[in-house]
C-alpha cells in the first residue's frame, strides 16, 4: 500500500526522517518495500486570477493579474488555454525551484511576466491524471500559501507490505494507530459522527435485503444534492500521491474513504434502483451484468451480488456495475458500506480473475464496525462538497465489541522469555485500543478493540505486548534441550551416503523432480514440461550428462514418484554414474563398468559393513549385456550398468554413460564388521588358468575354488579374462591367483600343489574346465 | 712366512684394485665372493697356515685375521660410498613443483546439503534431532493442522502442486512438525530439512523446487528468547562471529507471535555499502531476510494433542537456497538447481 507520510502525520506527530518511520514500521511488522522520496519544490504559492488579458502582442498568450494575498498583484504571461479569471491557482514566483527548471523573470513578447502558473506534471504529479494545463484548486484556499505544504507534495510515500491479518492497517488510520502506539505519541483522529444521523430521508431510500448468510452488516445512506465534478485540488493530490487516479469527486470521495478507513465503499446513482430495493443475494447461473471497466460477466451461484428487484448492480466487494455507475446525470446516490464473507468474495475474485482494491480488503474479512466508521467518514466528506445526507441505516449483524480476552500476566513471560508487569502490558494493549479490565491483579480481562478482529486468543494479545515492547526487548537465551527418544537415522543414513560417494570421487546434484514424464500427474502444473513427478532419476542425470561437454561423475539422491493398489508411492532414490569416453577394449570386456561396479561394492560395503553379491541383471533403459544386480542377504539392493545407448542419444548423451541404482530403503542397516587374526605363518600362492565356457562367469570360479580347497584358501581372484581364436569358439580363458595358507604352520609346497590338483580336478567337473599349460 | 706374508699382501692389493673398480653393488658382491668367499682367494692363503711350522701358524692365523677385517672395512667403506653416489644421483634430481597436478576425480556434495548439514549439526551440538519426511503430503499436515483452514486467505501465500483433492507436493517443510508432534510426546526438538515446492514463476530470486529447514522446539517453559538465542547461534554458525540478527513481528497462521528473521549482510558486514556504492547483496538495507518463526499457535499444539498452558515451544523455516545466496554470494538462485560442474566445484 502506497502511504504518502503527509497524510499520516495529519493524525500522528512523526519524527522528521522519512527512514526512521519506515524501521519502525518494519519493526512493528508492516515492512517498508521502497521509500519513494519527492522532489524539492520550493516557491510555488496559491493565487486567484485576479484579471486575465489577451496579450497585446502575441495571439497565443494571455496576460493575468495574480493575487497571491500580498498588496501588489503579479503579472504572469502564460500560454495555457484552460485559465479564466477569478481561478484559484499555483504559481511559481520569481526564484521558485521546479523539479526541471528555476524561474526567473523574463520578457514574454514584451510584457515582463514575473511567474508561471502551474500544471499538475510540475508539482512531480502524474500529469495524466490532472486536468490538461493549470491546475485547478479549491476556490476557498487562502492565497498566497506554499502549495507544496499545503498538500505535502514534499513527504515521501512509503510502500508498505501488510501482513493478510491485519486489513484493517490497510488504511491510513491503522497504520497511523501503530505508529502511535509505538512512538508514544498521541492519535489524532477525526470524530467519526455521521453528519447525516438526525435527517431522516424524504422517503424514497430503498431499502435493504440480505439474503445471503455472507453478507455480514450492510450499512445505506442515501445522499442528495450531489452533482459530479473534479474532487477538491487536496483530494485529488492525497489520492494521486497514492496511486490512485482521480476519476471524479463522488468516485474519489469513496476511494479517499478506502484508503484512509480501510472500509471499501459502493456509490449507487440512486435513480438507478428498480423496485426500491437493494437485495444482497447469490448470483444465479448465467446471469450477466456489465461491471465497471466495461467487461460484461457471466455470473454463477458463486458470485455474491448487490440487485435491486430486476438486475445484479454490484459484485459485492468486487466491483460495481455499469447499470448504476454514478454519471453527470447523477443527483442522489446511495451509499453501500457493507461487510462480505472473506473467503466469498475471495473465490469470486478467483473465479472471476478480477481483483480490486476493494476485494484485497474484503477477501481478508474486515471488522464489522468498519462499515459505520466509512459512512460516516463518507458522509462528512460529501457533505462538505455541498451534499445533502439522510440518516444512514445498518442491516445485519451489530458491530459491537469482542468478548474480553483472559490474559495471564504470567503467560507473557511464558511466552517471550520478557519479564513484564501488569501495567506495561495493560500500557501496550491500550495504547492499540484495547480496554482492560484491571480488577484481577494476574490475569487481565482485554476487550479488543472492534476495528481488530485477529486478536481473538491470549497469545494474540502476547505478540501485540512484544510488538509495542519492541521484539529486541527479548532476550537471546541458549535453551538446554531435555534428552528424547526421536531419531536422526534416516538424515543420517543420506548423509553418509552422500559423503561416501563424495569420497569415490563424485559431485551430488539436484535436478528437477516435475518432468515431461512420469506416473504421477500434478493438476496445476506451471508448464507441460513439468506436468508429471519423476519415477526415476535416472533421466535427470542423463540430461545432466548430456548437457555438459566433458564426462562428469555425478549422483543425486532424492524422491521419486509412482502409485500403486493403494495409491501413491513415494521413495528415496540414490543415483550415480558417470559419462566416460569409449575404451578401446574386445566386446566382452567393459572397464567403465567395472569401475563403476568397484564404485558400487565400495559404496555398499561402507555403508552395510558387508560385501554385497554381484550377478547379471536387468533394468530397463539399461544396457542388456551390461547390467548387474547387486544383493546383500540375498535381498536386491543396486542395479548398476551402461545406459542403453539409444535410450542415451534420446537425451542428445553421445558418450557412454554407467548408472547405479539404489532404493536407500533396501538398505540393511550397517552391521558392525569383527577382526579375524590373520595367519601368523607365511601364505603362498598358485596362478591356474582354465578354458571354459563363456557364460561361466568368474565369480562362479571363484565361487568353486573356494569351495573345492577348502579352508586352507585364504583367496581366490580372477584377474585376467582372454578370448581368442586360439582359444575356440563360445570359450574363454580365465586365469585366477589362489591364495594358500594355514592358520597352524607354514603350507608346504606340496600341500599347496595338492590343493591346486584338487581345484582343477573340481572345475573340470563342474564346468568342463580345460586346464591351460 | 715371509713367503705367506707377501702372498697375503698380493692378494690385499688385488682386492683393493678390484673393490676400487666395483661400480654397483653387484660388482662389489663379486669382489667379495672372489676374495673372501669360502672358496675364495683369502680361504687359499689360510690353506697354507697348515705348511708352516707349529709356532708361526698362530701369528700367521693372526695377520691373515687383521688382513681379513681390514678387507671387510674396506669392503663396507665401499657400500657406502656408493649408497652416497646414489643417494647424490637421486638428490640431483629436481622438478618443477608447481607442474599442473595430477587429481583423482573431486568428489563434492551439494551446497544446499553442505548448509543443511552445517545448519543440522549446530542444532544436533545442542539437543536436536533431524528428521525428514515425504515431499507429498496430504493437506491435513500442509495446512488444516498448522491452523490454515481451507478457506484461510494465508492458503495463497502457498500457491501448492496438487495431485488430487487432498494431496499436495508440500509447498514448506511444516508438515514434519505435525508428524513428529503426533508420534512423540515432549520435549520435541528437531531440525527438518527437505525439498518443497511453490508454483512460483522462476527468476533470479525464486525457485519453484526449492529447500528449507525447519526447526521446532516444544517443552515446557520454552519461550521466544530461546528462539533468539538458537537462530542468532545458526547465523553466526553459517555467516561467521560477527552475524546479528534481527526479529521483525509479522504473521504466520500457524506460529503467534510470529516474527521475521533478518541477519546482518555478511557482504558488507551490515553498512548497506561497498566502498561508496549501495550493498548489490542486501541492496543498502545492511539486513538479508532469512525466513519465518514464531511461538508454535496453541491451535497447533492443541490439534496434536498438547496442553498449551503446560507445553509452549517455537517453530522456524528458512530457505536454504536462499542461504545459499548470502553464504556463497551467488547472483542466481537458478544455479542452485542447474548444479553446473564449474558452480559445483567453485562451491565445494
Amino acid at each position: 500500500m502506497r502511504v504518502p507520510i503527509s497524510w499520516l502525520r495529519e493524525f500522528v506527530t512523526l519524527p522528521a526522517d522519512a527512514q526512521a518511520i519506515a524501521d519502525r514500521l518494519a519493526m512493528l511488522g508492516f515492512p517498508v518495500a521502497e521509500i519513494e522520496r519527492r522532489p524539492t519544490i520550493t516557491g510555488v504559492i496559491t493565487a486567484r486570477i485576479a484579471a486575465l488579458e489577451k496579450h497585446p502582442n502575441a495571439d497565443r498568450l494571455q496576460v493575468a493579474q495574480v493575487d497571491v494575498g500580498a498588496e501588489a498583484p503579479l503579472t504572469i504571461a502564460t500560454a495555457a488555454t484552460n485559465v479564466a479569471a477569478g481561478q484559484t491557482i499555483a504559481v511559481a514566483t520569481i526564484g521558485a525551484q521546479l523539479p526541471a527548471l528555476t524561474i526567473a523573470p523574463r520578457t514574454m513578447r514584451g510584457v515582463a511576466s514575473q511567474g508561471m502558473m502551474i500544471s499538475a506534471e510540475e508539482l512531480a504529479l502524474p500529469g495524466e491524471w490532472f486536468e490538461d494545463g493549470i491546475m485547478q484548486l479549491d476556490p476557498n484556499c487562502a492565497l498566497g500559501m506554499d502549495v507544496v505544504e499545503l498538500f505535502g507534495l514534499d513527504t515521501a510515500v512509503l510502500d508498505v507490505e501488510i501482513t493478510t491479518n491485519r486489513p484493517d492497517s490497510m488504511s491510513i488510520f491503522g497504520l497511523a494507530r501503530e505508529l502511535a502506539a509505538s512512538f508514544g505519541t498521541g492519535l489524532r483522529l477525526p470524530e467519526f459522527v455521521n453528519p447525516g444521523r438526525d435527517a431522516e430521508p424524504p422517503g424514497e431510500e430503498p431499502q435493504v435485503a440480505i439474503e445471503s448468510d455472507d453478507c455480514y452488516r450492510f450499512v445505506s445512506q442515501r445522499i442528495d444534492g450531489v452533482r459530479v465534478a473534479p474532487a477538491p485540488a487536496w483530494l485529488r493530490v492525497r489520492l494521486a500521491l497514492s496511486g490512485q487516479r482521480p476519476i471524479n469527486n463522488l468516485v474519489d470521495v469513496s476511494n479517499y474513504v478506502m484508503l484512509e478507513t480501510g472500509q471499501p465503499l459502493h456509490f449507487y446513482d440512486a435513480q438507478a434502483i428498480r423496485g426500491g430495493r437493494l437485495i444482497v443475494r447469490s448470483g444465479r447461473d448465467g446471469e450477466t451484468m456489465v461491471t465497471l471497466d466495461g467487461v460484461t460477466r457471466t455470473l454463477s451461484t458463486q458470485a455474491l451480488v448487490i440487485a435491486d428487484d430486476e438486475r445484479p448492480l454490484c459484485l459485492a466487494g468486487l466491483m460495481g456495475g455499469a447499470v448504476s455507475e454514478v454519471g453527470p446525470a447523477t443527483t442522489a446516490i446511495v451509499l453501500e458500506a457493507a461487510n462480505f464473507n472473506g473467503a466469498r468474495v475471495r473465490r469470486m475474485s478467483n473465479a472471476l480473475a478480477l481483483r480490486t482494491e476493494a476485494s484485497a480488503r474484503h477477501e481478508k474479512s474486515l471488522a464489522l464496525a468498519l462499515t459505520d466508521l466509512g459512512a460516516a467518514r463518507a458522509a462528512a466528506l460529501l457533505r462538505d462538497l455541498g451534499a445533502t445526507v439522510y440518516r444512514p441505516r445498518a442491516y445485519g449483524e451489530p458491530a459491537t465489541r469482542a468478548a474480553a480476552i483472559a490474559l495471564k500476566v504470567a503467560d507473557v513471560q511464558r511466552l517471550l522469555g520478557l519479564p513484564l508487569a501488569a501495567q506495561a502490558i495493560e500500557h501496550h494493549l491500550a495504547a492499540l485500543g484495547c480496554e482492560i479490565d484491571l480488577t484481577q491483579p494476574d490475569t487481565l480481562a482485554v476487550t479488543p478493540p472492534v476495528w481488530r478482529r485477529d486478536l481473538t486468543i491470549a497469545a494474540d494479545l502476547i505478540e501485540e505486548v512484544a510488538r509495542i515492547e519492541g521484539y529486541e526487548r527479548i532476550p537471546s537465551i541458549v535453551p538446554s534441550v531435555a534428552p528424547h527418544e526421536i531419531s536422526s537415522a534416516a538424515f543420517a543414513l543420506e548423509s553418509r551416503i552422500a559423503h561416501v560417494l563424495e569420497g569415490l570421487g563424485y559431485r551430488e546434484i539436484i535436478t528437477q523432480s516435475l518432468r515431461n514424464a512420469g506416473s504421477v500427474e500434478v493438476r496445476n502444473p506451471l508448464s507441460e514440461e513439468q506436468r508429471f513427478l519423476r519415477d526415476s532419476l535416472v533421466p535427470g542425470i542423463i540430461e545432466y550428462l548430456a548437457e555438459n561437454a566433458s564426462p562428469v561423475r555425478v549422483f543425486e539422491i532424492g524422491e521419486v514418484f509412482n502409485t500403486d493398489a493403494n495409491g501413491l508411492v513415494e521413495q528415496s532414490l540414490l543415483t550415480f554414474g558417470f559419462s566416460a569416453d569409449p575404451v578401446d577394449e574386445p566386446p566382452w570386456r567393459d572397464s567403465h563398468f567395472l569401475a563403476l561396479k568397484g564404485d558400487c561394492e565400495q559404496l555398499l560395503r561402507k555403508i552395510t559393513g558387508r560385501d554385497a553379491e554381484l550377478k547379471r541383471g536387468a533394468k530397463p533403459g539399461f544396457h542388456p549385456g551390461k547390467t548387474a544386480l547387486a544383493t546383500l542377504d540375498g535381498r536386491a539392493v543396486a542395479h548398476l550398468g551402461r545406459i542403453d545407448p539409444r535410450a542415451a542419444k534420446a537425451s542428445d548423451l553421445r558418450r557412454p554413460a554407467y548408472l547405479c541404482v539404489i532404493e536407500i530403503a533396501s538398505l540393511p542397516a550397517y552391521e558392525t564388521p569383527r577382526y579375524q587374526v590373520p595367519s601368523r605363518y607365511p601364505s603362498t600362492y598358485r596362478d591356474v588358468a582354465v578354458v571354459v565356457d563363456i557364460d561361466v562367469s568368474a565369480r562362479d570360479i571363484e565361487r568353486a575354488i573356494v569351495a573345492a580347497v577348502g579352508s586352507l584358501c585364504t583367496g581366490a581372484v580372477v584377474f585376467d579374462e582372454y578370448r581368442g581364436p586360439q582359444i575356440g569358439e563360445g570359450r574363454k580363458s580365465l586365469a585366477a591367483r589362489v591364495t594358500l595358507q594355514r592358520f597352524d604352520a607354514t603350507i608346504t609346497d606340496e600341500e599347496a600343489d595338492a590343493a591346486v590338483s584338487l581345484l582343477l580336478d573340481a572345475l573340470q567337473k563342474e564346468f568342463g574346465a580345460e586346464i591351460r599349460a | 712366512m715371509t713367503e705367506l706374508a707377501s702372498k697375503l699382501d698380493d692378494v690385499t692389493q688385488r682386492f683393493a684394485a678390484a673393490v676400487d673398480r666395483a661400480n654397483d653393488e653387484q660388482a662389489l658382491e663379486s669382489v667379495r665372493v672372489a676374495y673372501l668367499g669360502r672358496n675364495g682367494e683369502v680361504t687359499a692363503v689360510r690353506r697354507a697356515i697348515g705348511a708352516l711350522p707349529p709356532g708361526e701358524r698362530p701369528e700367521a692365523g693372526r695377520v691373515i685375521n687383521d688382513a681379513v677385517a681390514a678387507m671387510e672395512r674396506r669392503l663396507q667403506a665401499a657400500h657406502g660410498e656408493l649408497e652416497s653416489r646414489a643417494f647424490d644421483a637421486e638428490l640431483a634430481a629436481s622438478i618443477d613443483v608447481t607442474f599442473p597436478s595430477i587429481r583423482r576425480p573431486a568428489g563434492s556434495i551439494h551446497p544446499v546439503r553442505r548448509i543443511i548439514e552445517e545448519s543440522c549439526a549446530y542444532f544436533v551440538r545442542h539437543g536436536f534431532a533431524v528428521v525428514v519426511g515425504p515431499e507429498a503430503e496430504p493437506d491435513y499436515y500442509t495446512f488444516d493442522a498448522l491452523n490454515i483452514p481451507s478457506d484461510h486467505p494465508a492458503r495463497e501465500g502457498f500457491d501448492s502442486f496438487w495431485i488430487s483433492d487432498t494431496l499436495l507436493l508440500r509447498p514448506h517443510t511444516s508438515p514434519m512438525q505435525i508428524r513428529t508432534m503426533q508420534q512423540h510426546r515432549p520435549p520435541i526438538a528437531i531440525v527438518a530439512p527437505g525439498k518443497c515446492f511453490r508454483r512460483d514463476a522462476v527468476d533470479a530470486r525464486h525457485l519453484f523446487q526449492f529447500h528449507q529447514v525447519e526447526g521446532l522446539l516444544v517443552a515446557e517453559g520454552i519461550n521466544f528468547g530461546h528462539l533468539k538465542g538458537m537462530l542468532t547461534g545458526l547465523c553466526r554458525e553459517l555467516f561467521g562471529a560477527q552475524q546479528n540478527v534481527r526479529f521483525r513481528p509479522s504473521y504466520f497462521p500457524f506460529t503467534e507471535p510470529s516474527a521475521e528473521v533478518d541477519t546482518t549482510c555478511p557482504k558488507c558486514k551490515g553498512t548497506g555499502l561497498l566502498g561508496s556504492q549501495s550493498c548489490n547483496m542486501c541492496g543498502g538495507s545492511a539486513w538479508i531476510e532469512l525466513g519465518g518463526a514464531g511461538m508454535v499457535h496453541p491451535s497447533v499444539l492443541t490439534e496434536v494433542g498438547y496442553d498449551p498452558d503446560r507445553y509452549s515451544g517455537w517453530a522456524f523455516g528458512f530457505g536454504v537456497e536462499r542461504l545459499g545466496l548470502t553464504r556463497y554470494e551467488v547472483d542466481d538462485i537458478r544455479r542452485f538447481t542447474k548444479s553446473d560442474p564449474n558452480f559445483l566445484a567453485q562451491l565445494s
